[in-house]
């Protein structure tokens, strides 16, 4: 969540929620329009992404559906307010929230991909070292019930005292 | 839900080398709060302090976004 240096665009991140009045055909437009307001304030879209018709955890005005987007962007801090406002004022849109989005370079990203690879190396044994597990104690299992068919053959036998 | 994670005591962020939490993730986000929606401690859980913090202000984004609830009643 740093903040980036002066002079660097930050990259931000757009998520709004457009209401269920209206079909999936409808959304399009309100997405160009949103895409549009973005441009029109200075913004670079280098993402724009649709994640659906999706239920809410709770009615907003009476909706209990809506449709999530995402626009990934660049922008100077100080038209951001601006297109936050614009944002409110749209009556189509039900919630919006603008995020900071930190970029990792590609070093960073190459990196992450090794670590990943290790973890994934990682929980391969643990799940073969838990089966073994497994399978050890199903053999305890078997030991213990010829024990118990000893123990039966010694009680049957009459000369216990 | 719960007895999942309470396996391990170790956070699970640091385990699987998470930098930044998606609040956009239900699915993560759910096995963090309990039924009524609250954020469960890190204590149960075994999340670390730093990622204690970001869990938090993700999952209060979350529930601007009607992702997650505010309350279960």
């Amino acid at each position: 969540m740093s903040k980036a240096k002066s002079g660097e665009q930050p990259h931000y991140e757009l998520l709004y929620l457009i209401s269920n009045k209206f079909s999936e055909d409808e959304v399009k437009p309100i997405m160009e329009k949103v895409n549009a307001l973005v441009t029109a304030n200075g913004g670079e879209i280098s993402l724009s992404e649709e994640l659906g018709k999706k239920r809410l955890a709770y009615p907003i005005k009476g909706f209990r559906f809506g449709y999530y987007n995402l626009v990934e962007f660049d922008m100077m801090g100080e038209n951001l307010a601006k297109l936050d406002r614009a944002l409110r004022l749209m009556n189509e849109i039900l919630r919006q929230q603008i995020v900071v989005k930190v970029l990792r370079t590609a070093q960073q990203i190459a990196r992450d991909k090794k670590i990943a690879e290790k973890i994934a190396a990682k929980n391969v044994a643990a799940e073969k070292t838990a089966k073994e597990k497994v399978k050890e104690r199903a053999k305890e299992k078997v030991d213990l019930k010829d024990l118990d068919e000893k123990l039966d053959k010694i009680l049957e036998t009459d000369d216990l005292l | 839900m719960e007895e999942a994670i309470r396996k391990g005591k170790q956070c699970f962020f640091c385990l699987n080398n998470v930098r930044e939490i998606d609040y956009k993730d239900v699915n993560l986000l759910r096995r963090f709060i309990n039924y009524y929606g609250k954020i469960l401690p890190k204590k149960r859980t075994g999340t670390c302090s730093r990622h204690q913090r970001q869990l938090a202000t993700a999952i209060k984004r979350a529930r601007v976004m009607a992702i997650l609830p505010f309350v279960n009643p």
